[in-house]
């Protein structure tokens, strides 16, 4: 598949979040100001382009030749722990208000399927190392997008006098699922 | 052969990628270290660990971080050993109050002594039984000695004795404050930790009165206060006052009380 059609697919068609359901948690936890919500996007993007590199790399150059493909659910998450780790201290010296405003939400993208999934869809289809690293930046782009647009729904709804019993969460959920509706219209676009 | 090159393979893999990694995260937990994270891990570690929340900060890292920003005095702690207090202030460079060292202290002794208006046969503790009239003793400030305090209590240090009211261990207490804010009478206050005495009392009513009401509660004679040497004692309000910095243990007071409301520490 051409690259340029990887990238669009993940980032409309195949949205990690609204098509693939994955990344959910950070989705509904970060979203509720713009701009956690994006910093939280791009601390996502930064952690799938260079765990793609690394995961490829690990993978290709020290689990095959030695034929031990077995082992990549458990490297992987050892690689993206470790760069999660790597990606906290950075944001704690550089930036400490971004650091506090997304909280326990950071180390949550260790566990987050969506870079783990991210990573195992690049070695499943069977991408070159470019192809992945494309792939993991566009699925990024595609959760801040988003995210983006769910923490904009989020801060109007805050606004609007919701029904006791939808206030939080459900309305969230609810305000998702319209969105994943609406980005399903999108399948099959780049087929 | 065949199976240890099985296992033993794969787990030196892993071994080997998670020792790069780790190595890694060493290497780069140094570069990117903040100078002022070292001071707050420094003062988080001398200080007390019990997150208790006296200070009214939401637990002991809250507290260091205050404390590096500015915000908290360490006086506010008082459930840190003043040897530590002392290195704290070091740290901060700023010296300060330091703050006593203290214990809770329960001022009362009625207990079996004090009369009742009533049997509680409820739900709950002394907060459930202070709802209705105002608590089990006729006496208003006397303790209902239904364990609220030992509840809330962290280290085990306060519960109620075989007489029938509350006690501080003082070897276990930490002043961190718990008991102080639970007790419905408000009989609980801090005293200096190596204070010789304490007044076992809260009642504020004039002798014959307290007399009706609990056979262990302060008259107001006013014996303690003529007798005391260094004048450390006042009657306030029906109440003896000890003023900690004068008293010097000589215990007269406690002999000569005769309702044996001070008590010694």
């Amino acid at each position: 598949m051409s690259i340029v059609l990887i990238i669009f697919t993940a980032l409309i068609a195949d949205n990690i979040v609204l098509s693939q359901f994955q990344g959910i948690c950070p989705f509904l936890g970060v979203s509720k100001k713009g701009s956690t919500a994006t910093g939280m996007g791009f601390a996502v993007i930064f952690v799938m382009a260079i765990s793609s590199v690394f995961t490829y790399m690990v993978y290709y150059y020290v689990l095959v030749p030695l034929e031990l493909e077995y082992l990549k659910t458990m490297a992987f998450i050892l690689i993206i722990a470790s760069l999660v780790q790597i990606i906290e201290m950075v944001i704690k010296k550089y930036s400490p208000t971004l650091y506090t405003a997304l909280g326990v939400y950071l180390p949550l993208i260790t566990t987050n399927c969506a870079v783990l999934g991210t990573a195992n869809t690049a070695i499943d289809v069977g991408y070159g190392l470019l192809n992945s690293f494309a792939l993991s930046v566009a699925t990024g782009t595609g959760f801040l997008i988003a995210i983006f647009i769910l923490s904009g729904i989020r801060e109007k709804i805050e606004k609007t006098d919701v029904p006791k019993c939808f206030k939080g969460f459900p309305i969230t959920l609810i305000a998702a699922s319209i969105m994943a509706l609406a980005f399903a219209g999108f399948s099959g676009l780049f087929a | 052969m065949e199976i240890i090159k099985a296992m033993l393979l794969p787990a030196s893999i892993m071994f080997g990628i998670a020792l790069v990694f780790g190595i890694l995260l060493v290497i780069l937990s140094q570069v990117f270290s903040i100078e002022k994270d070292i001071k707050t891990e420094e003062i988080e570690k001398l200080l007390a660990g019990s997150n208790c929340g006296g200070c009214g900060k939401a637990g002991c890292s809250a507290f260091a971080g205050a404390l590096i920003k500015g915000e908290a005095n360490i006086s506010e702690c008082n459930s840190t050993p003043k040897a530590n207090k002392e290195k704290i202030a070091l740290l901060l460079g700023n010296g300060g109050n330091i703050g006593e060292d203290t214990v809770a202290v329960v001022h009362c002794n009625g207990g079996n002594f004090a009369k009742e208006k009533y049997e509680y046969q409820g739900y709950g503790d002394c907060k459930s039984a202070e709802i209705i009239a105002g608590g089990i003793k006729v006496c208003p400030t006397g303790c209902i000695g239904l364990n609220s305090c030992n509840k809330i209590c962290p280290n085990y240090a306060i519960d109620v004795n075989m007489e029938g009211f509350a006690q501080v261990k003082k070897e276990l207490c930490t002043s961190c404050g718990a008991c102080i804010i639970n007790c419905p009478k408000s009989l609980i206050s801090r005293i200096p930790r190596n204070a010789p005495i304490y007044i076992a009392c809260s009642n504020n009513c004039k002798g014959k009165d307290v007399r009706e009401m609990c056979t262990h509660g302060c008259i107001a004679c006013g014996l303690c206060e003529r007798v005391c040497p260094e004048k450390a004692i006042t009657l306030v309000n029906n109440l003896p006052v000890v003023d900690y910095s004068k008293c010097k243990g000589c215990f007269l007071c406690v002999e000569k009380c005769p309702t044996k409301v001070i008590k010694k520490h």
